[in-house]
């Protein structure tokens, strides 16, 4: 079978969308952008809070509570993180 | 927001409050001698917190007890009067001390739950990993 440049060059143009990200965002998109911006957040919000405990304007339990929910924020990101990215080794390591 | 999150705010804002009641509680104490002072008192109160989406401990507003003060009896005193005594504070220490004592482990039953709330979302956690 031979293939010509042009036929290749056509082919090509074909394929390539189904290789691009959607533009419309999916349901589980969404959510997964919800969940950044939660998580961002709960970051933001324990920043805050340790901030105005060094300049005096936050009590103890305040910060006490901010630093826990940021530490199982980050907690639960990087466990999530490792769990996606263990998946895609795994695909990575089929074999074709 | 998770029922752990909420849970972690509901024993912080009571931590709060139990603070606020030492804090009065050594007030009290520290003006104990202070002629005409009268001992403060605070109530709790459950307000609906709109940020945090749910119920929280609030202190309410600071009270003065109207219990009668204690007439001192001392001529030498420059309030005395023509009795020879004058008003002291109504603060009792024992009440005090015990009520200090009582926030002292409400803090500590409030500090074990959040502790509990954050081990038990980190122990769900743990399963995911291996």
């Amino acid at each position: 079978m031979t293939i010509s440049p042009v036929a290749a060059a056509h082919l090509y143009s074909v394929a390539k969308p189904a290789t691009q990200p959607d533009q419309e965002q999916s349901g589980t998109a969404k959510a997964f952008a919800q969940v950044a911006a939660d998580f961002t957040q709960t970051l933001q919000a324990g920043e805050d809070t340790a901030r105005a405990a060094m300049t005096g304007n936050a009590d103890l339990p305040s910060l006490v509570e901010a630093l826990a929910k940021s530490e199982l924020a980050v907690e639960t990101a990087v466990t999530i993180r490792n769990k996606v990215v263990e998946a895609y080794q795994e695909i990575l390591r089929m074999p074709v | 927001m998770s029922d752990f999150e909420t849970s972690l705010a509901m024993s912080a804002s009571a931590m709060k409050a139990q603070s606020m009641r030492l804090r009065l509680a050594s007030e009290n104490i520290a003006n104990n001698d202070t002629p005409g002072y009268r001992r403060k008192t605070v109530s709790f109160q459950e307000t609906f917190d709109r940020a945090l989406g749910t119920n929280v401990v609030k202190t309410g507003q600071v009270r003065l007890d109207q219990a009668e003060l204690a007439r001192i009896y001392n001529p030498g005193h420059p309030l005395a009067d023509q009795t020879g005594s004058y008003d002291g504070s109504n603060v009792d220490l024992i009440v005090e001390i015990a009520d200090a004592r009582e926030s002292q482990r409400s803090y500590e039953a409030n500090l074990k739950m959040f502790d509990q709330a954050r081990q038990m979302a980190s122990a769900a956690l743990e399963l995911l990993r291996r």
